[in-house]
């Protein structure tokens, strides 16, 4: 027979085809598979289905696996939980077993899958089955989901479904939740790999839920000695995995239950030395396993004691009221079975009486907490934990609500339960959170960078050159001053082909622009290209950038790199409350953009076009369309970096060619390539504000010194009634221009203080070559907002002085973007 | 969340799909006082039962609808193009 090994805290341990880990270690003789939480006692198996927190253990480095429903497999790294826990000042040593390896350092394979069903049959026992073919007969879709790694109840059945080309079945698949919509939730584990499950989000036309029912413990000083079991735990042992579970038995609860129980044990060589109603029993004896049950008279010698407790329902995954196309059949919906009424021995109120196994709440805290008035069951259940744990009140709730019963006087009705919270059973942080999946989008230029050299970053899914560094000799400050140098004294390129890219047509575009802009665009004439803000409708900054007037009913807008889709939905939400006829399209992917600056520019491109671009022919501000590099062109006159340059539009096929010939034609005058880096500084020279950088969820135009966008020159506009009443309040913090004295750069987002005091932070903060110092932007309250004002940084613990400036640090005139 | 959301384009899809555009409301007219526009730019009815709201099927047909949507209970009663807003019923 195949033999199956796996380490147990160390040690190999052999199993059998069929094993689960749990049967395997109870099989090699393991009794004590964990310790509780609270006080360290040793805890055995107890249900062997799923439900108690007894079996919990490390596999791969995932802790809380229940060993009893996980397939033993050769090669796993089982570990013993909580063997550090705390015991008290007199407690024997701490035993230590090797630390569990960190989870992030296991391998793991998370996944998701949404799939529709016309009905969905939680729970593969019979009847489940029955539910399964019955819809299956019909002709519907049929999904049956079964938690173990087999279908139970009938085999002829079982082939019957499995044979049935309308039911999908699902294996080792729990279902944790169900939600609006019939949406199940529902992980299904792949015991062939490590750590790998799938997440099911399941429609379903409609749910039969067959789950049927656990068993839960009684209440008895020592209950939760190794030893003392469910009897379902039994019946697993001695007939799914042929082990004997004990030599003298006794049972405890259900008449009928342990008489059949008893039979079971007799042949198989087990001797049962009593079989008792649970009022009668006193205590389970015995220190780290069972040696005994003790009655008021006797004490009856044992090393398995069996409990057949009260039956309950399995439906912790569902939660509120039931839609109708949800159904209940079997023990789940309570059908079949009958618990016997118990009265709750006097022992149950002892301190050694564990009511809640996985917060070590006894019968004892519980009686403490109704004696001192919290005697709602959801009062005792937040008071004492009991219930709030791994096997999520499965365990407890019946023996919690029958002691409250006893205490209170109240009927089992009246104390009632707590409210079910799905998921439950409880589901692994890794399968919700999925595939890693990091998408990410390259410009059409991408890999010329990378041949350039460039050093990347990354802004939202986008990867963008940050500077570019041929000689990769690592230094980034020499590679940004020669790429600023190269714009301002000769020529750059820079790929702006991340700015969102907006077409706006139809006959109301102009309308929906004027709505939404602060400045007037139906009367742009054609041909023209102007700056603009969007706000919202407190005034605040939420967007910028440029829009150029294509002909009489269309227009293009840039957007920021991260904000095109958001733009883009706020024009067309506009547009839609408002009835206009627009066309709104996103052109972002569809196109490549390059920024071709400096004063050495216009010669660089003069040579790939026959467009004028003399300033009198092609002045800034306006864009003309033309032949480029041999491939169609829009060109924009437009100036973030504060030099004589033109952004060049092209279809996205012909970005990388026109980035080589702009290259060759700027080969004569050192023309460089430039990053995102190199262009902060230029701008920052130049003060130009990046929304979002610069700019938070509350800047307005006044704030960030760009009063000039607010233009009154129309009776209406997203923002204009903020902005009215901001023009004529006092502001309460201003963005300025500052001057550092010193060549450290400190870091964006430092605070600034006044006299010790924070009155703001700097937004941005470079060295400037033009003007040999460290300049910057921050937020300051007004009082220090003019020329020359003392303020201070403050980075990594040291002072930085500096002074506000007002002008702008670069060409204050403008003459540059002119020329 | 995770009821069905009917886009008036693309028929019953996932409340995932879509984008939330909060409730329908009037912008006051540009010649409204001030206060008008405070209320409409901070102000919430948060109404709890049947109301009208903004969806965009962000993962379909990229359209902004109108939904009649309880808030008790997400049951969705109506979906609509604003443009037939007659067909409200």
């Amino acid at each position: 027979m195949e033999e199956i090994l796996f380490e147990w805290n160390g040690n190999t341990v052999t199993a059998k085809p069929g094993d689960t880990v749990a049967s395997a270690l109870y099989r090699s003789g393991v009794r004590t598979f964990t310790w509780s939480y609270q006080y360290g006692r040793p805890r055995g198996l107890l249900c062997l289905t799923g439900s108690c927190p007894n079996c919990m253990v490390n596999i791969d480095g995932v802790p809380n696996v229940r060993s009893c429903i996980t397939p033993a497999r050769n090669g796993l790294s089982v570990l013993a939980q909580n063997q550090n826990v705390y015991r008290g000042f007199d407690s024997p040593a701490v035993k230590r077993f090797p630390a569990a390896p960190p989870l992030s350092e296991s391998p793991h394979h998370y996944q998701h899958a949404y799939l529709q069903f016309d009905v969905v049959v939680v729970g593969g026992g019979l009847r489940g089955l029955e539910a399964a073919l019955a819809s299956a007969e019909r002709g519907v879709q049929v999904a049956l989901l079964e938690k173990q790694p087999a279908l139970g109840g009938d085999s002829v059945l079982v082939e019957e479904v499995q044979s049935h080309p309308m039911v999908t079945t699902f294996l080792n698949c729990s279902c944790f939740g169900l939600y609006e919509g019939n949406l199940l939730g529902a992980v299904q584990i792949d015991y062939d790999r490590p750590n790998a499950e799938t997440l099911l989000h399941l429609r379903a036309g409609s749910v039969v839920v067959a789950t049927g029912a656990y068993e839960t413990q009684f209440l008895f000083a020592n209950n939760d000695l190794p030893g003392v079991m469910l009897s379902t735990a039994v019946l697993r042992l001695l007939h799914q995995h042929a082990i004997v579970p004990g030599k003298r038995a006794v049972l405890i609860g259900d008449t009928a239950r342990c008489s059949q129980l008893q039979a079971d044990l007799e042949a198989a060589g087990v001797e049962v030395a009593a079989s008792l109603p649970i009022g009668s029993v006193v205590s389970a004896v015995g220190d780290d396993h069972v040696r005994g049950v003790a009655t008021e008279t006797v004490t009856y010698d044992a090393d398995l004691v069996v409990m057949c407790g009260p039956l309950v329902p399995d439906l912790g995954f569902l939660a509120g009221t039931l839609p109708q196309s949800v159904s209940l059949v079997g023990a789940a919906a309570g059908e079949g079975f009958t618990n016997q009424a118990y009265i709750p021995p006097p022992s149950s109120q002892s301190k050694n009486a564990i009511a809640c196994l996985c917060m070590d709440v006894s019968g004892h805290d519980v009686a403490e907490t109704i004696a001192g008035g919290m005697g709602h069951i959801e009062l005792i259940k937040r008071l004492t934990k009991l219930g709030k744990s791994a096997c999520q009140g499965r365990m407890c709730q019946t023996a919690a609500v029958s002691l409250c019963s006893q205490i209170s006087g109240q009927t089992i009705a009246q104390v009632g339960t707590t409210v079910a919270r799905p998921p439950a059973p409880p589901v692994t942080l890794g399968v919700l959170a999925g595939m890693r999946h990091h998408p990410v989008r390259r410009t059409p230029m991408h890999y010329q960078h990378d041949q350039l050299g460039a050093v990347w970053m990354d802004m939202g899914d986008w990867k963008r050159p940050r500077y570019y560094d041929p000689a990769g000799a690592g230094n980034q400050e020499q590679c940004v001053e020669q790429e600023y140098r190269a714009v301002r004294e000769r020529a750059g390129i820079i790929d702006v082909s991340t700015l969102g890219k907006i077409e706006v047509k139809g006959s109301d575009a102009g309308r929906l622009l004027d709505l939404v802009f602060t400045h007037k665009f139906s009367t742009l004439p054609i041909g023209r290209v102007r700056y603009s803000v969007l706000c919202d409708e407190m005034g605040t900054i939420v967007d910028d950038g440029t829009i150029s007037r294509m002909d009489e009913q269309r227009y293009f807008l840039t957007t920021t790199t991260g904000n095109v889709d958001f733009v883009q939905q706020w024009l067309e939400w506009w547009a839609a409350a408002a009835g206009m006829k627009v066309n709104i399209i996103n052109l972002t992917a569809g196109l490549a953009s390059m920024n071709l600056a400096g004063p050495l520019a216009r010669g660089v491109l003069a040579q790939l076009t026959g467009c004028d671009l003399s300033s009198p022919a092609f002045p800034y501000m306006d864009w003309r369309q033309a032949t480029v590099a041999g491939v169609p062109a829009t060109m924009m006159r437009i100036g973030f970096v504060g030099e004589t340059g033109w952004e060049i539009v092209v279809a996205a096929d012909y970005g990388s060619h026109l980035w080589e010939q702009v290259l060759q034609a700027g080969a004569s005058v050192n023309l460089l390539p430039f990053g995102v880096e190199t262009q902060r500084v230029l701008r920052l020279e130049k003060k130009h504000i990046i929304v979002g950088v610069d700019t938070d969820a509350l800047s307005n135009p006044y704030e960030a010194g760009m009063a000039w966008v607010a233009k009154f020159d129309k009776p209406d506009f997203i923002g204009r009634a903020a902005l009215a009443r901001m023009k004529q309040s006092p502001l309460e913090r201003m963005l300025v221009g500052f001057e550092l004295n010193g060549a450290i750069a400190p870091s964006d987002g430092s605070p600034v203080l006044v006299e010790g005091k924070p009155v703001g932070w700097a937004t941005s903060v470079r060295f400037s070559w033009e003007k040999e110092k460290v300049i910057g932007m921050a937020w300051v309250t007004p009082a220090e907002a003019k020329h020359g004002a003392p303020i201070t940084l403050r980075w990594d613990d040291v002072n930085y002085s500096a002074q506000v400036v007002e002008e702008v640090f670069y060409d204050p005139a403008g003459q540059r973007l002119k020329m | 969340m995770s009821f069905l959301l009917k886009c008036p384009n693309c028929g019953e899809r996932s409340v995932y799909e879509f984008r939330f555009g909060g409730e329908v409301r009037q912008r006051p007219s540009p010649q409204a006082e001030p206060e008008a526009f405070v209320t409409y730019a901070l102000y919430r009815r948060n109404l709890a039962g049947l109301q009208w709201e903004w969806w965009y099927h962000r993962g379909g047909c990229g359209e902004w609808f109108k939904a009649s949507r309880s808030t008790l209970t997400n049951e969705v009663h109506q979906t609509l193009l604003p443009q037939d807003e007659e067909q409200r019923g």
